[in-house]
């Protein structure tokens, strides 16, 4: 098979040469224009010293961390590449694809446990790193480490500090499902007034199954409990779900849904949605304050900040605050020591530093930054990590793969559209997640 | 002498037909096989062999019976609108008008726009313009119409994107048959004083026969396989809900093929409904021409 | 009658103009919205541009964009499909050349296993298309995926079927005897071919080019396997997917950037638009 396959190859190389030498006329010239392109491509290929390649899920920091590596190339002479796909090319596809092929990135993303139990054959634990000390957000399985913690991120319901004192509700009222309705009420009752077309901008469509079958799940699966609890997302792994909750959860969507934009909410994409809130046309927002760029980008200078998500009854006082993703180390990298190195740097070097605050306006997810973030909602993530137990636990990555976007996603649209009611979407809920296994 | 043709023979096949081994025939074959075991495609693991498990769950799957379900429709209005529309395009263009090469070159030029580009320009229009156009006209329907949050309209929206794509491609082959019309069979037709309409039927249909079984055939297995403008248009979406089953109502096979393989994590099944996929277009494609070459015969 | 035919010849071009505005819009709706600013577009799409020279900002900013990588995609998109034109139009000519003339078991068997490809869609085949790259590497150290010559191979592969028939057709109506006269006069296989063949097949080639340059140009599911995405070498769809697909859906930068992707081959297509509609109706004959 072998040589075979060698001979095919070789024979087909050879042949470009050997098929025109027999005839010299000017019909060859243009066949020959066709070689170098053929020839040419190794030229990337002779990596000798350590190189490292990312491959990463965030489009929008791409050219602040490509500029980073940059510097950190000029600074250490070690060459690190970063390489891109995140939207509508899912990157957990597009990593598939990756590892099917012949050069697979030193480092690559995931998000919690579902892409842990994906790609646990090919991961290697950090051991005895200098960052490792400087979180508490490592991605850590059975005492191992497995993952850099890119960012700290936060969501609840982002609302216009503004708007809502000229409507006379006070975000700190804000912590249960009553509370919150009788604040939309009253805001929808002012819509004219206040210039609004809805009162939280959300969506649901095909473009959003994130912000809905991950983070508004998540309620479903942290809302209420201590941080680090994972009672009830253990049983829905196990396929159990547990219907009374899901009953409170279901009154928590629908209110969202109710006091929404019909076009946002059905149709809207990121743009739309965040761009509602941007101008002023909805009080809330149910983003994380990973929109501050569009937001800062777009010239939008009102006050904001995060009050709690009331997914389940009973009161609340915390919001959704985790990393978002983690970085990753290949097993099979022949360039562990340049990862290490390279990850270190990021943490502790103050280049590294003011690449995550001020260049990617992230929240660093590390104990030795001292450089506070300026956007608005990224400030109030860090005011929230000062509240006593003002955290419930990220989840929504710890489901099966494909689970909240792909399988329980479409039902909030569904829901949305009015194709399904209430009943109906505990029911079907109830129902998908006891398909679980 | 004898051996250097030989030589020869085999030199100037070689480039092509090894490319075409290495590309699809090997390909294909192992796709075979990895349909008939659980395949994860991942470099360094092992697929064990499980039968028919993997064609079993497919046709136990809702989401499977559904997408194939759609695709025929999606489909079927599609050869219509798209051949109805190069025809009209074709005729327009053959006729005695000003400009007819810039019209003839305008309608074509859509088809050289792909379908990712393209997916991108409508779901702009369905999303912004046609709202915007609602509150310029004064329709409140118009203005509050969400084309991508329903199932049959969105279907109607990518046959409509596919339709502006490929009808002017369609419409060439159209121009080289009616070209082929012999323009004095239809003047005696003029002088025995045939309406227009018996023209057609009886002169110019006959002719354009032979086109129709390309073009159909053409259109059939292009709707079928359609991936592109769905991913940018629509992304499979909306949801619907169908016989109980919450179902993505343009999650069409090429689509479903692959989120099975990648979104779910599933290789082996998606290749085994990708091997379905190959034996029906075969099947409907084949029967389609060897249909209508029949009746191409008999006109 | 005349004036008749008069009436019936404006009713039809009015009808006709109609139909091509139409088709025309979603052309005019890019270009007025590259022209905008993200605000701009989110209040009104359809109203003209504040000011014209947004667009020439937007299209720096496309440019620029390392997602994008505006001229490398364009540079690697036309690298791949001249390529990948030139080898599967003169391969397929030569192989649908000796398949003609010589008319054993062998060549039969040959061409219907070059047929057959052409019902087989790309669905079937991509998923082991990738694994059989990486056993190709494997095997024999040389890298099939991410490469040029990788992607031009996949190229030939999927469209030498369809190129092999319409040489196949074509040839067959070619006399032999010219070619038996060129062998009197000693001239190699090979000389005969490219010296006397070829230029014969000169219409078949262009249209065989003209079909495989609007398909290669803009396909995306093979090249977005085979090239991956976010890597180093990306063809313009792939870029243009990875950059509007993103969550951020700035829809003025969207529509810059299917403007700068779609211009280049639209003015190609208005300069040999007679050569290109000539080939594509005497081709589509066949």
């Amino acid at each position: 098979m072998k040589r075979i396959l060698s001979l095919m190859l070789v024979l087909m190389l050879v042949f470009g040469a050997l098929s025109f030498t027999g005839c010299s006329s000017t019909t060859e010239e243009p066949a020959k224009t066709e070689e170098p392109a053929k020839t040419e491509e190794p030229a990337e290929e002779p990596a000798k010293d350590q190189e490292v390649v990312i491959y990463q899920n965030k489009v929008e920091i791409h050219e602040q961390l490509t500029e980073f590596a940059a510097k950190y190339t000029e600074e250490t002479g070690v060459k690190v590449t970063v390489k891109t796909s995140g939207g509508d090319s899912p990157y957990a596809e597009n990593l598939k694809a990756e590892f099917q092929s012949d050069r697979q990135p030193d480092i690559f993303v995931i998000e919690g446990m579902g892409g842990y139990n994906t790609w646990k054959s090919k991961l290697a634990p950090f051991e005895g790193q200098e960052w490792m000390g400087l979180t508490d957000l490592a991605f850590n399985v059975e005492g191992n480490t497995f993952g850099f913690p890119v960012a700290v991120e936060a969501w609840g319901m982002a609302y216009n500090a503004d708007m809502l004192e000229k409507a006379g509700v006070d975000p700190a009222s804000l912590t249960s499902q009553e509370a919150y309705k009788a604040a939309f009420e009253k805001i929808d009752s002012m819509k004219e007034e206040l210039g609004i077309d809805s009162v939280v901008a959300m969506a649901a469509g095909p473009d959003m199954r994130w912000v809905t079958g991950l983070h508004n799940f998540n309620g479903y699966l942290s809302a209420g409990l201590p941080y680090g609890d994972t009672t009830v997302l253990d049983k829905l792994n196990n396929g159990e779900a547990d219907v009374d909750r899901l009953t409170e959860y279901a009154d928590w969507v629908e209110l969202l849904f109710n006091y929404a934009d019909k076009a946002v909410l059905l149709t809207g994409n990121y743009d739309s949605q965040v761009g509602q809130f941007g101008v002023q046309k909805a009080a809330f927002v149910h983003q994380g304050n990973w929109i501050d760029p569009w937001l800062m980008s777009n010239g939008v200078d009102f006050n904001m900040g995060f009050a709690p998500h009331a997914s389940v009854y009973g009161e609340h006082n915390a919001i959704f605050i985790g990393a978002p993703s983690y970085y990753v180390l290949n097993n099979e990298s022949e360039n562990k020591d340049a990862v290490n190195d390279f990850l270190n740097f990021m943490a502790t070097n103050e280049l590294g530093h003011n690449y995550m605050v001020n260049e990617a306006k992230m929240v660093p997810a590390f104990k030795n930054v001292t450089l506070m973030p300026d956007a608005p909602l990224s400030s109030n993530v860090a005011e929230w990590l000062k509240v006593d137990n003002g955290a419930y636990t990220w989840l929504q990555n710890d489901m099966p793969d494909g689970f909240g976007m792909g399988t329980i996603a479409p039902l909030y649209e569904a829901f949305a559209k009015g194709d399904i009611d209430k009943a109906e979407f505990i029911n079907q809920l109830q129902k998908k997640i006891e398909e679980i296994e | 002498m004898k051996k250097n043709n030989r030589l020869y023979y085999w030199l100037f096949l070689a480039p092509a037909l090894i490319s075409f081994l290495i590309v699809v025939v090997i390909p294909f074959a192992m796709g075979i096989y990895y349909s008939l075991t659980d395949w994860t495609a991942v470099a360094g693991l092992k697929s064990n062999w499980v039968g028919f498990a993997n064609y079993k769950a497919m046709f136990s799957d809702f989401a499977f019976k559904y997408s194939f379900m759609r695709t025929f429709l999606f489909t079927a209005i599609s050869v219509i609108t798209i051949n109805g529309m190069a025809l009209l395009f074709a005729f327009l263009v053959t006729r005695e008008i000003k400009f007819k090469n810039f019209f003839r070159a305008g309608f074509f030029i859509p088809n050289l726009i792909g379908g990712i580009v393209l997916g991108y320009i409508w779901q702009f229009i369905f999303k912004s313009v046609v709202p915007a156009a609602g509150a310029y006209l004064g329709i409140p329907a118009l203005e509050e119409l969400l084309i991508l949050a329903d199932p049959t309209l969105t279907l109607f929206g990518l046959i409509m994107a596919f339709t502006w794509q490929y009808a002017g491609y369609i419409m060439m082959i159209y121009v080289a048959a009616l070209l082929n019309v012999p323009q004095e069979l239809l003047e005696a037709a003029d002088i025995d004083g045939a309406n227009f309409f018996h023209k057609f039927k009886s002169i110019t249909l006959p002719m354009i026969a032979q086109a129709f079984t390309i073009t159909s055939f053409l259109t059939l297995v292009n709707a079928f396989k359609q991936y592109d403008i769905i991913i940018a248009l629509s992304k499979g979406g909306p949801s619907d809900m169908y016989k109980g089953e919450i179902v993505n109502s343009s999650e069409m096979l090429a689509v479903h093929i692959y989120n099975v393989a990648f979104k779910y994590n599933n290789m082996a099944e998606g290749q085994a409904r990708a091997i379905i996929f190959f034996l029906v277009l075969s099947v409907v494609s084949i029967g389609q021409v060897y249909y209508n070459k029949k009746r191409e015969v008999e006109m | 009658m005349g004036n008749k035919k008069k009436v019936v010849s404006i009713v039809l071009t009015i009808l006709t103009l109609i139909l091509f505005l139409l088709t025309m819009f979603p052309f005019f709706i890019v270009v007025i919205n590259s022209a905008k600013a993200s605000l701009e577009i989110i209040m009104d799409p359809l109203k003209r541009p504040d000011d014209w020279g947004q667009l020439w900002t937007n299209i720096k900013i496309i440019w620029t964009k390392p997602t994008v990588k505006y001229a490398s995609s364009v540079l690697s998109s036309t690298i791949i499909t001249l390529g990948s034109l030139l080898t599967i139009s003169v391969f397929s000519a030569m192989a649908a050349w000796v398949l003609v003339r010589n008319k054993t078991k062998t060549s039969t068997v040959i061409f219907m296993l070059f047929i057959s490809g052409l019902i087989i869609p790309f669905q079937v085949v991509m998923f082991p298309l990738v694994s059989f790259f990486r056993v190709i590497h494997e095997v024999t150290g040389i890298h099939m995926l991410r490469t040029y010559h990788g992607m031009i191979i996949a190229y030939i592969g999927f469209g030498a079927p369809l190129a092999v028939f319409m040489f196949h057709g074509f040839i067959k109506s070619i006399p032999k005897e010219l070619e038996e006269a060129a062998t009197i006069d000693g001239c190699s296989k090979p000389q005969i071919f490219f010296k006397i063949v070829m230029p014969i097949l000169k219409p078949i080639f262009v249209t065989v080019i003209i079909l495989n340059a609007i398909w290669i140009w803009n396909d995306f599911l093979l090249p977005s396997l085979v090239l991956g995405v976010g890597q180093d070498i990306q063809t313009i769809p792939i870029a243009i997917q990875n950059f509007a697909g993103s969550f951020v859906k700035k829809w003025d930068l969207i529509m810059t950037a299917v403007l700068m992707a779609a211009a280049p081959v639209i003015v190609l297509f208005i300069f040999l638009q007679k050569h290109i509609i000539k080939g594509m109706v005497s081709g589509s004959i066949k």
